[in-house]
């Protein structure tokens, strides 16, 4: 029993009427011995922070950080998905084209800053929601939410506050009322209220969220999405329009036009097109990439040996050749090549489906196929 | 004394240029320092009408610095009227091949000389009779103390407003976007909106910061140049923004009609020009401004503010000059053209920094003003 538990106490609080008052006595009191200095006010005092002597917030520096990242994360982002990962010419623009970064480049740095700011000052700074500080349990903290203005001096390491002197001193800077806090710190009985009170609001709210989810879909099962763009006036491929003379939607090219990349093929005969010379070495890699091409094309029609036996049912009609026969084993490539681009009997034309080089891929594989099925024993290496 | 003989040395630089370099070059540099000081004389106006507008009280003992700096828009009003003389020279609808082409032809009755001339009088006589009318009223109240000053000034400022947007956009559109009338961007006339605000801040800082530097606005503090320093901050970024979403909907477009203009004014030997505009009017005071405690500070203050002010020319310049099709050139005439106008608008802020009191003592609310803390 050294010292009365009473002379000394978590807080002495004492509130003010004016954010001014405020202001002047937490300037003199600031760096009080008594204890920590702390205010409480309804809404933010400009020069509080100063008056108090408080550092600067880290907040600036930690939305300038943010931003630059958020700028740099959506910038990177999009370079690589437009020139790197899957690059696609779009309007006639490169791939790499900055110009049309810079918009979510701006938007994902305000989003990262924004972000940061408020949920940096809310959380990291303020940690909020901070319901069990023991202000809360005073009586004073109802008249800080309306009109008063606080100012506190707080037991800091838990050695608690000299009451009388801490009372006298703010009752000298011309503070209205004073409030003690005891020793030891008070738990505010508001919490368990509140969480009650929060608790039962997100549990009525997922209920009604719920409930108005399943009537919405229930009597509005198909709510049609902004539909402007495919309503609009336009032209679709190989479908009439009103909008030209000739009632085409589609365009003919003008005239003297070239595709790019398009060679006009002048040869009218077989017998022309004997003259033609694969032009591809028999390499590995153009086996391989026959192999896959006939795969896809030819297959289906003449068959895994080339054989004409087709994988289609009766109902197809056509009878495919057989690649194998002696005619064709014979026949130049130039030959083969020119059924390819014009077509034979059933067979139409596969000159739009196969490029150039293509076509003579799958002529050095057909050659391979036509050899296997009459090997001799001196091709086995 | 100085700056008289510098001017006269300048005009007379200028006025040789109209017969060594050719009356299109002497036209667009006068162009260009017209425009410059409209601004800077149209934005401090804005301030002025922005503080009755809002009711605003921070800015009360800045408010004769502002109307003083507001001033300007009489020469250029003069300058204005005298460029009309540039019309036949520089404005390709004035010629009369002109009306071959179907577009100039469907914008005539916009496009032609006699309303052309009738839009920039009445621009002109707009901005001097807003601005005696805004510093006629503050000047009466210095001895007056008369309260309905106030009254008078803000039913007038939405007025005010109206007539701004509309003639700063037909500025816009007249002076700049009709020197190469196929083009055309609605979002222009916002464009040079952002610029003479801008330098009509920048003005007004540098005076203010002129004159409290020898004491003569005591009272004005850290606190007033911030909001000083974070409007020219906001509208740095705001200039950046609207300068972007123009350059980049036409880059996107692509429309000849569009991009024509842009095909002189970013490649080639102006692109550094355009780069180093991006530099001085966004990087660098976005960098010097950002941090809280930059705003008060009066000396970054004012080398940011003399900063803008040498960026608006040089944004001007990029619009206009490359009309002539010569690239970028800074030579005897242009030299000559700076030191004429600047002296011109120097001798001419001296003048006006001797209107009434440096603060309007009259007003109700400079004690307000003068008790404002951020």
């Amino acid at each position: 029993m050294t010292e009365p538990s009473a002379a000394r106490a978590w807080a002495v609080i004492g509130l003010f009427e004016r954010p001014e008052d405020l202001l002047r006595a937490a300037a003199r009191l600031r760096g009080s011995p008594l204890g920590r200095v702390q205010a409480y006010t309804p809404y933010p005092v400009h020069h509080l922070d100063e008056a108090l002597g408080l550092r600067r917030s880290p907040l600036g520096g930690m939305v300038f950080v943010m931003g630059v990242l958020g700028a740099l994360t959506a910038f990177a982002f999009q370079y690589w998905m437009s020139a790197v990962d899957y690059p696609i010419v779009t309007g006639g623009k490169s791939p790499r084209s900055w110009q049309a970064f810079v918009p979510i480049t701006f938007e994902v740095m305000v989003l990262f800053a924004t972000l940061t700011a408020g949920l940096g000052m809310l959380f990291l700074l303020n940690r909020l929601p901070d319901i069990f500080h023991p202000m809360l349990a005073s009586r004073a903290m109802e008249k800080i939410t309306r009109d008063r203005f606080a100012l506190a001096l707080e037991s800091s390491g838990g050695q608690g506050v000299d009451v009388d002197a801490a009372k006298k001193v703010i009752l000298e800077l011309g503070a209205q009322e004073v409030e003690v806090l005891p020793l030891p710190a008070p738990a505010p009985a508001a919490p368990l209220n509140f969480l009650l009170g929060l608790g039962g609001a997100l549990v009525a709210a997922c209920v009604l969220a719920g409930y108005s989810t399943y009537w919405v879909i229930k009597l509005y099962p198909e709510l049609p999405p902004m539909s402007h763009m495919e309503r609009q006036p336009r032209l679709n491929a190989q479908s009439p329009s009103g909008f030209f003379k000739d009632g085409r939607g589609m365009r003919p090219a003008p005239v003297g036009s070239v595709a790019r990349g398009h060679r006009p093929y002048l040869i009218k005969t077989p017998e022309e097109a004997a003259r033609l010379v694969n032009p591809l070495p028999r390499t590995t890699e153009t086996m391989e990439k026959g192999r896959v091409l006939y795969a896809v094309y030819c297959r289906v029609c003449h068959g895994f040996l080339g054989d004409g036996r087709t994988t289609l049912t009766s109902a197809y009609g056509a009878k495919p050749a057989d690649l194998r026969i002696k005619r064709l084993a014979l026949a130049p490539d130039g030959t083969i090549y020119h059924a390819i681009m014009v077509g034979k009997n059933a067979m139409p034309s596969y000159a739009y489906e196969l490029k150039e080089d293509e076509r003579w891929a799958v002529i050095h594989y057909l050659r391979a196929l036509q050899r296997a099925q009459d090997a001799r024993e001196s091709d086995i290496p | 004394m100085r700056i008289a003989a510098l001017g006269a040395l300048g005009a007379v630089g200028a006025a040789l240029s109209y017969f060594a370099a050719g009356p299109a070059r002497f036209w667009v540099n006068w162009i260009v320092w017209m425009l410059f000081l409209a601004s800077v004389g149209l934005g401090a106006l804005f301030l002025v009408g922005l503080e009755h507008l809002f009711i605003a009280r921070w800015s009360v003992p800045l408010r004769r610095t502002a109307e003083r700096v507001s001033g300007l828009v009489v020469p250029a009003g003069v300058a204005a009227v005298a460029a009309l003389g540039s019309l036949r020279v520089l404005y390709p609808w004035t010629r009369p091949e002109a009306a071959a082409k179907a577009v100039l032809a469907a914008k005539s009755a916009w496009l032609n000389v006699p309303f052309f001339c009738a839009r920039t009088l009445l621009c002109a006589g707009i901005w001097a009779f807003s601005y005696r009318f805004f510093l006629g009223g503050s000047l009466s109240q210095d001895a007056s103390k008369d309260p309905a000053m106030n009254l008078r000034a803000r039913r007038f400022a939405p007025v005010f407003m109206s007539l701004f947007a509309v003639t700063v956009t037909i500025t816009a559109f007249d002076w700049i976007s009709s020197l190469q009338p196929e083009w055309y961007s609605d979002i222009f006339g916002v464009y040079l909106f952002a610029g003479v605000f801008l330098s009509g801040l920048a003005g007004t800082a540098a005076a203010v910061l002129h004159l409290s530097g020898r004491g003569r606005l005591p009272g004005v503090r850290g606190d007033h140049l911030y909001n000083l320093g974070a409007l020219i901050f906001a509208f740095t970024v705001f200039w950046s923004y609207i300068a972007f979403a123009q350059y980049m909907l036409i880059w996107y477009g692509n429309l000849p009609e569009e991009i024509v203009w842009y095909k002189s004014r970013v490649e080639g030997r102006w692109l550094p020009v355009i780069l180093f505009l991006a530099l001085l009017r966004f990087a660098v005071p976005f960098a010097a401004l950002a941090a809280r405690d930059a705003k008060k500070d009066g000396r970054r203050l004012l080398w940011v503010a003399w900063l803008v002010l040498f960026s608006h020319w040089l944004d001007l310049y990029w619009l206009v000059y490359p009309e002539l099709g010569i690239g970028p050139r800074f030579s005897w005439p242009e030299f000559s053209f700076a030191l004429m106008f600047v002296c011109a608008g120097l001798a001419w802020m001296r003048r006006q920094l001797t209107l009434g009191e440096d603060m309007p003592t009259g007003d109700p609310f400079l004690k307000e003003g003068l008790e404002f803390r951020l």
